[in-house]
């Protein structure tokens, strides 16, 4: 739905953006705040009678800008059913709907080892300081090898890498690509590494769409063709204009489709509760091959 | 006789998966171009480029920005039209290209010999020859999968529901209604070879595109060879005329030469020689 998203990209399930979305309303159902509504209660909206047992079904929907995270047409004031399972069990207040309780929470009793609120940390390496306060990044995050030459780790707006990467995936190939490279099917149709740069940068570094660019970390170098784009660009943070660029990780040494490994390049370091590689933003530099 | 099936393509809902490639290339067992080892195309996130006798399906992407960050990506998963009037039927000299009972358009590799007629009579550059087969090849909508009851491969694979299958007079009105809605959140949207009055007696494997049809690489008005085809009868009728009345002249002046000329050489030869 426009406002949710920018109109390509399908998220699972049900193109649903933000989970347990009816927490955007109050009590009620009406937006906490004016400026974030998302989702909210619409008293006055005529339902159509339910498809299965064709009985009229009472007014008011849930709408907005995503999709209700919650029963559509359940009202902020409708009462759980004592022997009720799922959202029958939950009152209207109650948006955490795949808790037991419906309830979000904020402390539990085993398993996590930071919270119990959300807050912003600068990934490791980074071109800048945290904005939101001094805590640069999380206190219980994991480094694995620290120290090691195969995990140097740059520090905070270090010249040498002055540029943020992302790393991805693509549809046509699954996980790291081992198995999907030797498919001709799909090889054909991501057929070599790349880096998506935005044109200012490659107007900056003299790289023309489809050159060798050669991208480098702290931690080694690969080479990779440039696919110059405005998809991808310079975003202003801090005041600081900072170049992103971005690569799938699909690529090895065999298959029918070949390329470096773009895992060379990312930092060691993993967050706090499942370990999930910090792959998504670290820092590098760019040049012409 | 079923009805007219055929494919409504959403293209707003397009995410470029290019599942619909795959699952085309997989069910009716297309090569994939040079074994699959290829270069990067440097069009987007586009390396099939075009329709031929080994992509049936293609899926584009078309990046529209005006700065970092600043546009759109438009996706559009493009396929055979199954045109009402087609043009590849029309010009096939040996029959080879058939309207099923489902109102699709297949070409029976078995009948073609490879002329390349069809090629150049379609107006969307769909058809090309499959180097594996020799012969014209494209989208046969599924045609052993409709036989059987099954929707085509490409739009069971698709997980947004862009391509959608099913009577063409039910997703004419689904389509309406989906251009409707776009409409009244402010979208710009068309559909395009929807209208049975439209070029080529409609398409029955349409679209909606929220751009002009040759963003997307369509012909804004496609037409049919046959278009020519009064105009060059007549033409024909004419050179026909003209070239009667030189060999009457060129006749006569052979004639009179006989007459009057020193005999001998070859008369047979004559009209060559005039």
């Amino acid at each position: 739905m426009p406002g949710a998203h920018l109109k390509w990209g399908w998220a699972w399930p049900a193109n649903r953006r933000v989970m347990y979305n009816r927490a955007s309303a109050d009590l009620k159902g009406n937006p906490w705040s004016e400026r974030k509504r998302w989702v909210w209660w619409d008293p006055t909206f005529v339902n159509p009678p339910d498809p299965k047992t064709a009985k009229p079904v009472p007014r008011g929907k849930w709408v907005g800008y995503d999709v209700p995270d919650f029963g559509a047409t359940k009202a902020p004031d409708a009462q759980p059913k004592p022997d009720g399972i799922a959202l029958d069990a939950l009152s209207g207040t109650q948006p955490f709907i795949m808790r037991a309780d419906g309830r979000g929470w904020l402390f539990v009793p085993a398993g996590l080892v930071d919270g119990p609120l959300p807050t912003h940390y600068e990934p490791h390496e980074s071109p800048i300081q945290n904005p939101l306060y001094k805590q640069q990044t999380s206190p219980v995050h994991k480094v694995w090898a620290p120290g090691k030459p195969y995990n140097q780790l740059a520090v905070v707006g270090d010249p040498k890498f002055p540029y943020v990467i992302s790393t991805y995936r693509l549809t046509e190939h699954y996980l790291a690509g081992a198995m999907s490279r030797w498919l001709p099917w799909l090889a054909e149709l991501q057929p070599e590494l790349f880096i998506e740069l935005g044109k200012g940068l490659a107007q900056e570094k003299g790289i023309k769409n489809l050159d060798w660019v050669v991208v480098s970390s702290p931690r080694g170098h690969i080479r990779a063709k440039a696919l110059v784009t405005d998809r991808i660009g310079v975003m202003n943070v801090g005041g600081k204009r900072i170049h992103h660029v971005g690569m799938p990780w699909h690529w090895g040494w065999m298959g029918l489709s070949t390329g470096d490994v773009v895992n060379d390049l990312t930092a060691w370091v993993g967050d706090p509760n499942v370990s999930i590689h910090e792959g998504k933003a670290f820092v590098c530099n760019v040049e012409k091959a | 006789m079923p009805e007219a099936m055929g494919f409504f393509t959403d293209t707003t809902v397009c995410i470029g998966c290019k599942a619909c490639e795959v699952a085309c290339k997989e069910w009716n067992q297309l090569p994939a171009e040079n074994g699959g080892v290829g270069t990067l195309s440097g069009d987007s996130y586009d390396n099939t480029r075009r329709l031929d006798g080994i992509h049936w399906r293609h899926v584009r992407f078309i990046e529209q920005f005006k700065g970092p960050y600043d546009g759109r990506w438009l996706m559009m998963s493009d396929v055979c039209k199954h045109c009402v009037q087609a043009g590849c039927l029309e010009v096939c000299p040996t029959g080879a290209i058939i309207r099923t009972e489902f109102d699709t358009v297949v070409i029976q590799s078995d009948v073609c010999n490879g002329c390349r007629a069809c090629i150049a009579a379609c107006p969307f550059g769909v058809i090309d020859i499959n180097p594996v087969s020799g012969t014209a090849q494209k989208c046969t909508l599924c045609y052993d999968r409709l036989k059987v009851g099954l929707e085509p491969a490409c739009s069971k694979a698709c997980p947004t529901d862009s391509i959608q299958f099913g009577p063409i007079t039910e997703l004419r009105q689904r389509a309406q209604k989906r251009v409707e809605q776009l409409r009244a959140q402010g979208t710009k949207a068309d559909l395009y070879g929807a209208d049975p009055k439209g070029p080529l007696g409609g398409l029955n494997s349409f679209y909606l595109l929220v751009d002009k049809p040759e963003v997307y690489g369509l012909p804004a008005k496609p037409q049919l060879p046959t278009r020519n085809l009064s105009k060059s009868a007549g033409f024909s009728v004419a050179s026909a005329a003209v070239l009667g009345v030189l060999a009457l002249v060129g006749l006569r002046k052979h004639w009179m030469d006989d007459m009057g000329g020193p005999g001998g050489g070859g008369g047979g030869g004559g009209g060559g020689q005039n």
